[in-house]
């Protein structure tokens, strides 16, 4: 990459010599926005290249990784044939679209208004409390994260269970809760319907917080002025959210629901800590594609497997990204202006 | 925002909020107050205990803890400050022209957040040990700094916060393409660098999978290794593990309540665009 | 391509620098820190040219990090630390150094060991690449307590699996769970019922096993217990587990021997006296873990790396240590005459349990892991049973699929 910089700057200063001040300007408006991407680009010939070019190439051998990497067999499309028509990859098809529905609208639904509370409702250190507060969820470790739902979802003895027998006591809304005691001990882990909304729950719970701080950025760019004008113009509250401060932070709506589709189709780590590691759970319930890839790559040692699902991810992601890109991607990436 | 106090209504919704995020942190710091004993009583105590000075003592037995937590640092900022810078520049560039090809790397940037990191592992191993920079904190916080994620996210905030009309304005002051980017871009969108630098800090300092491969000295570990490293499904010092994770936390915090401040601040500063 | 990451591989080989003559790194998971840290000055003292240091990581963790090492080539210790559950496919994999070779001479070393443990770590060619360290013999642990509380000897309930379930319908009238989790029972009657010369999951030819009478009876076991609700329905290592061993709520358990050290340290120091130990029911002998330890080919002193492997596994001098380090069962029959196996253990009221231990270890037939072990695990003891158990799935049915499904994985 340096040496292919080295030669362009060469070509620049050669350039200079010669042509004329006009041509050189048009060269360099060319020139220009390569030098400012230019970071990226080599960090992924460096970083992000190889490991794609050579996940691509495990995706058509069988290998077991401890056998080191002089021991791949060619298979062709094996893996590929062999993971689509493997009832678990399908499973785990099916959880990962059901996680990513159910956890990513909530995220969303819920940080966009308090994003938008916090920054015009709320000033000075209460609202800097509340943004904190709100994102702690986020920079919890894993470990603790797990270790507390574990207690939470507990059967016998946990705080969920125990709260929901205490709510059929109430009066008036115990009637809701009135069937509680007859399903107690509900195992929210074990019972293969339970253990997606278990999952569901603490990654609506662990993400919304940094949808928060995005959206907050968004809504910092809408000008007060605005907000005035349509007070003049007679908005209420509502109208003044949702016509005024709404469209404009489209740009960050898009980004924030790119980021969510990817990373919730590549769920992993919850529903894996949930689920103990379990093989997915009862009756793989809580198992995501990313989930199962890691099961048949570092658990089976199967890393050309692995690798086709992983790419067979890549395409589910990449198609449900286009799709967003095709509806919401105009609006979306140009803004208004 | 000239605003009288907001009604109780919203304080309640905010109270609740806070209360169902902010407990798991409690919690964690409750238990490193715990002895194993206690952390594993079912149902687990909600009150401090008064075990903390021995998990104290037994953090810094199994781990040079101030040690790996001056690691995480180090590794966060360098990873934090270089991405800010980066991802700006990059962003940039995505913003402020049009130049072929610009979709088709627009479009493998953001294609390249799709392959799932599992996989990755292995090659990602070979590439770091061909450049010479395995063990090395480099290697933890170096591929980061120009990173889709921050692109994406402050070319966004360009696109909502700055007009084409300045840029034109700044061009025809004479202004190079560096100087309109560092002296006129870059203070205007401060709230998003801001922003950025929170996420990145984050994700570095809680970042697991590449120190586990990478580092392999002890003292080069970060928090997270640390802390994972020292566990076992059978024996391990929770209470002092606890007391770690709860401290590790607190830098994030802190990083966190220090960069939002500069993110609000661009509220009072005067929204920028009409 | 393969071509150029070998040549990758092999110039950054080069780059590295070559470790000191005498150190080398040991690689495991904790609690091997504790015992090792308690070892190491008294085996220097005595080798002043090796210098050991060590690399702990999470269970898991240690053999992702170990798998990535060995598919690359580098970066893994001079001695590692594996898993009994990973020692089949990691051993026949290529990446260890035959101990069986005339360097090392490790086959000498055979008849001080237990035998089915020796065997785990011999790959598929005859040869030895794993050492075993310690083991983890199966018993039944049970609360004395609770036992009184309904008559009885505990002979009486381990005859048989109809003896062990009757005892549970006397518990449950007392509101005692016999057992944490139903699952437990249908693992340990698959894994401790093998057949002469077959794995635990396919028989010499590669057949599957899995909708064997074997696999149909443990299943139909657990069920029982599930069905006649005489199980806790709790999982291993969370807080309900170790409140049943606290409250006397849960009456016996299923483990290893290493399970005594962690009952009495952590997970229920104050009912002490009130635990003891016996066979597995229905005469069946088990074992519940183990670890290995192996010399990686990469490894960069080995002579010194397998000096230390012997010490730790063939002295009886580090083999009781790690009995009373770290509760690590010894491998080493030559210890089982030690002082430490006649005392009488206080937690257990007095019982010598470390004899029962020794006389299991020592009765545990050797079965051969198979390629496909590791899938099968997951399929059959995680998948199938679950579903079995928790969502009331035919057990036929179950059975059936899951071998579908590993059949099309492991050809």
């Amino acid at each position: 990459m340096s040496t292919a910089l080295d030669q362009l700057n060469n070509a620049e200063d050669v350039a200079i010599v010669r042509t004329s001040n006009r041509k050189w300007r048009a060269r360099k408006k060319q020139f220009m926005p390569w030098l400012f991407i230019s970071p990226y680009l080599a960090l992924f010939l460096l970083f992000t290249l190889f490991p794609l070019l050579f996940t691509v190439y495990l995706s058509f051998h069988a290998w077991n990784p401890v056998a080191g990497l002089a021991n791949m067999e060619f298979v062709g499309f094996n893996n590929y044939a062999q993971e689509l028509t493997s009832p678990w990859f399908w499973k785990a098809v099916y959880n990962t679209v059901w996680l990513a529905v159910t956890t990513g609208i909530p995220q969303h639904v819920i940080a966009i208004p308090i994003a938008y509370l916090l920054v015009t409702a709320f000033k000075g250190t209460l609202r800097h409390f509340y943004t904190a507060t709100m994102f702690v969820p986020f920079i919890t470790s894993t470990v603790a994260v797990s270790l507390i739902f574990y207690s939470i979802y507990s059967g016998n003895t946990g705080i969920l269970n125990q709260w929901l027998l205490a709510l059929s006591g109430v009066p008036v809304i115990g009637a809701l809760f009135a069937w509680v005691p007859d399903a107690m001990p509900i195992r929210w882990l074990s019972k293969s319907d339970l253990i997606k909304p278990s999952i569901a729950f603490v990654v609506i719970w662990k993400y919304t917080g940094f949808n928060i701080v995005i959206y907050s950025a968004g809504f910092l760019t809408v000008s007060k002025d605005l907000y005035d004008a349509a007070k003049v113009d007679g908005c209420n509250a509502w109208q003044q959210f949702w016509h005024v401060a709404l469209p404009m932070i489209r740009p960050f709506i898009f980004f924030a629901l790119t980021l969510t589709i990817i990373g919730n189709l590549q769920l992993f780590e919850e529903p894996f800590v949930l689920t103990s590691g379990d093989s997915g759970g009862v009756a793989q319930s809580g198992l995501t594609i990313s989930y199962y890839l890691y099961l048949i790559g570092w658990e089976w040692l199967e890393m050309g497997a692995a690798a086709a699902v992983s790419l067979l991810l890549f395409i589910i992601i990449a198609a449900a990204t286009s799709l967003h890109f095709y509806f919401n991607g105009k609006k979306g990436l140009e803004g208004n202006r | 925002m000239r605003r009288t106090l907001p009604n109780i209504s919203l304080h309640v919704v905010m109270i609740i909020g806070v209360l169902i995020t902010i407990f798991p942190f409690v919690w964690v710091a409750i238990m490193g107050t715990h002895s194993r004993s206690d952390i594993f009583s079912s149902p687990p105590p909600f009150y401090f205990g008064d075990n903390l000075l021995v998990n104290y003592e037994k953090l810094l037995d199994v781990m040079p803890f101030w040690t790996v937590l001056f690691n995480s640092l180090f590794v966060s900022v360098m990873g934090t400050a270089g991405a800010v810078f980066f991802c700006s520049m990059c962003a940039y560039g995505f913003f402020a022209y049009d130049f072929r090809g610009k979709n088709i790397v627009f479009g493998v940037m953001i294609a390249s957040m799709m392959v799932p990191p599992i996989l990755t592992i292995i090659p990602s191993f070979l590439t770091i040990k061909f450049l010479g920079i395995l063990d090395t904190h480099f290697a933890l916080w170096f591929p980061g700094i120009a990173n889709a994620f921050g692109i994406f996210l402050i070319r966004q905030y360009m696109v909502n916060s700055i007009t084409r009309d300045l840029l034109d304005a700044a061009k025809v002051d004479g202004a190079s393409d560096f100087r309109i980017y560092w002296s006129v871009v870059l203070p205007l969108i401060k709230p998003a660098l801001a922003t950025l630098a929170i996420v990145m800090f984050i994700g570095l300092w809680n970042n697991f999978l590449a120190p586990l491969i990478l580092i392999s000295t002890p003292d080069k570990y970060v928090l997270t290794l640390a802390l994972r490293s020292v566990q076992s499904v059978a024996n391990s010092p929770w209470g002092a593990i606890m007391l770690g994770t709860f401290l590790s936390m607190v830098p994030l915090l802190l990083a966190f309540m220090f960069f939002s401040k500069q993110m609000m601040a661009g509220l009072t500063a005067g929204a920028v665009k009409g | 391509m393969k071509k150029i990451l070998l040549a990758a591989a092999a110039s950054v080989a080069l780059l590295t620098a070559p470790a000191m003559a005498g150190d080398i790194r040991f690689d495991g998971f904790p609690d091997f820190n504790s015992h090792l840290d308690k070892l190491i000055p008294s085996y220097a003292a005595k080798h002043p040219d090796t210098k050991i240091t060590y690399q702990m990581n999470d269970h898991g963790d240690h053999h992702k990090k170990l798998t990535t090492n060995l598919a690359t080539g580098s970066g893994a210790g001079d001695v590692v630390v594996v898993d009994v559950s990973f020692i089949g496919s990691f051993i026949n994999a290529g990446g260890f150094e035959n101990l069986s070779g005339s360097e090392y001479g490790a086959d000498a070393l055979e008849a001080g060991f237990v035998g089915y443990a020796w065997n785990q770590g011999k790959g598929s060619d005859g040869n030895q690449y794993g050492i075993p360290i310690d083991i983890g013999p199966g018993v039944m642990y049970y609360r004395r307590d609770v036992l009184e509380s309904v008559g009885g000897g505990i002979d009486g309930v381990i005859t048989d699996w109809d003896s062990y379930i009757e005892y549970g319908k006397k518990l449950k009238e007392k509101k005692v769970f016999l057992i944490a989790d139903a699952a437990d029972v249908a693992k340990t009657i698959v894994l401790t019922t093998v057949k002469n010369g077959d794995g635990y999951y396919f028989d010499k030819d590669g057949n599957s096993l899995i909708t064997s009478e074997r696999f149909v009876k443990a299943f139909e076991i657990a069920k029982r217990i599930r069905d006649e609700g005489l199980d806790g329905q709790i999982g291993a290592w969370t807080n309900e587990w170790y409140d049943g061993f606290k409250k006397g709520t849960v009456a016996t358990q299923l483990s290893g021997a290493w399970l005594l050290g962690h009952l009495q340290n952590w997970m229920a120091p104050d009912t002490k006296g009130k635990w003891g130990v016996s066979n597995l029911p229905n005469g069946i002998f088990g074992s519940w873990g183990g670890s290995f330890l192996a010399i990686p080919k990469q490894a960069k002193n080995k002579k010194e790396a397998w000096e230390f492997i012997k010490y730790l596994t063939s002295t009886e001098e580090a083999q009781v240590a790690g009995l009373k380090n770290i509760g690590a069962f010894p491998v080493l029959k030559a210890t089982y005459t030690d002082a430490a196996f006649d005392e009488p253990l206080e937690f257990l009221a007095g019982q010598k349990a470390r004899q029962l231990f020794a006389q299991v270890a020592q009765k545990v037939p050797a079965v051969a892991p198979r390629k496909g072990d590791l899938i099968a695990e997951d399929v059959v003891l995680n998948g199938a049973l679950a579903e079995v158990l928790n969502d009331g799935k035919d057990i036929m049915a179950a059975l059936k699929d899951a071998e579908a499904l590993v059949k099309r994985r492991v050809k």
